[in-house]
């Protein structure tokens, strides 16, 4: 936690550029959607979590703090059925807001994990929330950040349960793709001696993505630009 | 009586075939396998193959690079549709053009009138009116020259402006692809190479895939509010016609949509009001009087496009910029790199 202020910066100057990239979502993918189906619902819902680099940056955090594999199936299926809720609720009920500033607080997630996995509130001598409750809010909010950005392409009105749900098992197989080598490179980790290291070196880079994140977000949305 | 009105129906439909370049997106991803075909008929069906011996010239233009189109590329679907399965390139926006040899066809006056109305070659219609020679049979010498602008990806390339050089052509005057619905989109019309002023060019559109679709059997579709289907076929040959409206009883047409008029630049400027496939359409009919054989010569252009609306932030809401700009694999190596900067870091203190 002692790493100096400009050290800091000049590594979260390294990091928003590439955070930029989340969520390769494109034309393309509108296209693919309306030619392919309800299977290209859960072709893209995959890709998108796949690609959601600050979905799977929480996932990862969430992983680091858990040490066995009972609590990550527990943390995990809250954060499933959590986002589900809010992906399914909110896309059919027609419930969207900004999504630069939805996006923002799913940044803020990241930074969240990333700091209590630091131990920054022991270090401010502050109590932290229940985990298992915040990722359960979490997964609330990054489930309206995937219904909004489901909402954002042209989806028309026939089968549109349908198209939900499958865009929904898209997210979910995706996950299950992204989660399996996150949990295997964490759990292999843990068994070496430089563990702590990496442990501090990937909830840093957390923290940074997402303060990035949070900033490039704020920027986009300042911009009018989306 | 009605053998022979049944047989002047079959000559309207005969010289009524339009040829356009069709796509089922013109959105394509780079090194996407697709396939463009020919539609000889209507935008809406192809009713005849185009024989390979018809082909002029067959290029796609990308990258300010025209490559011709190998004849045996072309595949025919059944009797009605000739296509080219495709692979794309790099991203960009491609011009692709077909060009067809002149065919000569006889009609008698009451067939070359209705073909002449159906067809929207009014200026000829005026001038036979004009001149008393509306009971006249026709000898008319046709030939047809097509283009269609697609995009690869969302890089946009300027060979959109591309002169193929056909007798008769469109070019734009924008970037198609950097036009959205709503907007107007003005559009040359070149004869031999020079600005075509004062002629009758028609522009319609369909709602692309998610919307519309070409698979049913009938073939029906759309022309403006009214849906009608058609169950004909037809052939170069003159054999094989057949033709059931069930729309009570409306004539076929080819009309449908913008009538436009080029101006002294030889510029028509299209409305596209709403997302879709826009295709445009012109017969440019001359009498001929120094030959024996031939009364007119026609050359038909047509040009194929699609349009989709501005992605800002009063249609969507999120961000299209960078799109497949930036691959997945270098946010990877970037994040692993920043890791392993920390994990030295952290590392050298422990």
């Amino acid at each position: 936690m002692h790493v100096n202020l400009k050290r800091t910066l000049t590594l979260l100057f390294i990091t928003i550029p590439l955070l930029g990239f989340a969520h390769e979502v494109s034309i393309s993918d509108q296209e693919i959607l309306r030619n392919g189906g309800l299977w290209a619902y859960i072709r893209v819902g995959a890709t998108h979590m796949l690609t959601g680099y600050d979905h799977l940056l929480f996932l990862a955090g969430v992983i680091f703090y858990l040490t066995n594999f009972k609590d990550i199936l527990k943390f995990i299926t809250v954060f499933t059925v959590a986002h589900c809720v809010t992906l399914i609720g909110a896309t059919y009920l027609g419930i969207k807001a900004n999504e630069h500033l939805v996006d923002a607080v799913i940044a803020l997630s990241v930074f969240y994990k990333g700091f209590e996995n630091l131990g920054g509130f022991e270090k401010l001598k502050i109590k932290p929330p229940d985990l298992l409750f915040m990722v359960g809010i979490f997964g609330l909010i990054h489930g309206f950040g995937l219904s909004t950005r489901l909402q954002s392409f042209e989806t028309g009105k026939e089968q549109f349960l349908a198209k939900i749900l499958c865009f929904n098992l898209g997210v979910e197989i995706g996950q299950v793709i992204a989660l399996i080598p996150i949990v295997f490179l964490i759990t292999l980790s843990r068994k070496h001696k430089q563990f702590p290291a990496f442990y501090k070196a990937v909830n840093w880079y957390i923290v940074l993505a997402g303060i990035g994140l949070f900033i490039y977000q704020l920027y986009g949305y300042s911009l009018g630009h989306s | 009586m009605r053998k022979s009105l049944f047989l002047l129906l079959a000559l309207i439909l005969l010289c009524s075939h339009d040829l356009y370049i069709k796509m089922e997106t013109y959105f394509l991803r780079p090194n996407q396998e697709a396939t463009l075909s020919l539609y000889n008929g209507t935008f809406e069906k192809s009713e005849n193959i185009i024989t390979r011996d018809r082909l002029i010239d067959a290029s796609i233009v990308a990258q300010g690079k025209r490559s011709p189109i190998q004849t045996e590329k072309w595949q025919d679907k059944d009797t009605t549709i000739t296509q080219l399965p495709f692979t794309t390139g790099e991203a960009g926006t491609y011009v692709v053009g077909v060009s067809t040899k002149a065919r000569n066809i006889e009609l008698n006056a009451e067939a070359f009138n209705s073909y002449l109305e159906n067809d929207g070659v009014l200026d000829m219609i005026e001038q036979r009116k004009k001149d008393s020679a509306m009971n006249e049979d026709a000898v008319e010498s046709y030939q047809k020259h097509v283009k269609a602008i697609y995009q690869v990806g969302d890089t946009k390339t300027n060979d959109w402006s591309t002169v193929l050089g056909y007798p008769i052509e469109f070019v734009p005057k924008a970037n198609p692809y950097e036009k959205y619905s709503g907007e107007k989109l003005e559009v040359q019309l070149l004869l031999d190479g020079k600005p075509l002023s004062n002629q009758l060019v028609y522009a319609n559109y369909i709602k692309n895939g998610a919307s519309h679709t070409h698979k049913n059997k009938n073939a029906e579709h759309t022309h403006g509010e009214e849906t009608h289907s058609h169950t004909h076929s037809h052939d170069e040959s003159t054999d094989n016609h057949s033709h059931q409206e069930q729309n009570n009883g409306e004539n076929h047409t080819h009309t449908n949509g913008q009538q436009l008029r080029t101006d002294d630049q030889g510029y028509a400027t299209v409305e596209l009001p709403e997302d879709g496939i826009y295709y445009l359409r012109t017969i440019y009919m001359t009498k001929v009087t120094d030959s024996e054989e031939l009364t007119h010569q026609s050359k038909w252009a047509t040009l194929s496009f699609e349009v989709s609306h501005k992605h800002d932030e009063s249609t969507h809401t999120h961000d299209h910029d960078h799109e497949g700009s930036f691959p997945t694999w270098v946010f990877i190596l970037g994040s692993l790199f920043i890791i392993g900067l920390l994990f030295l870091v952290f590392r050298k203190r422990s």
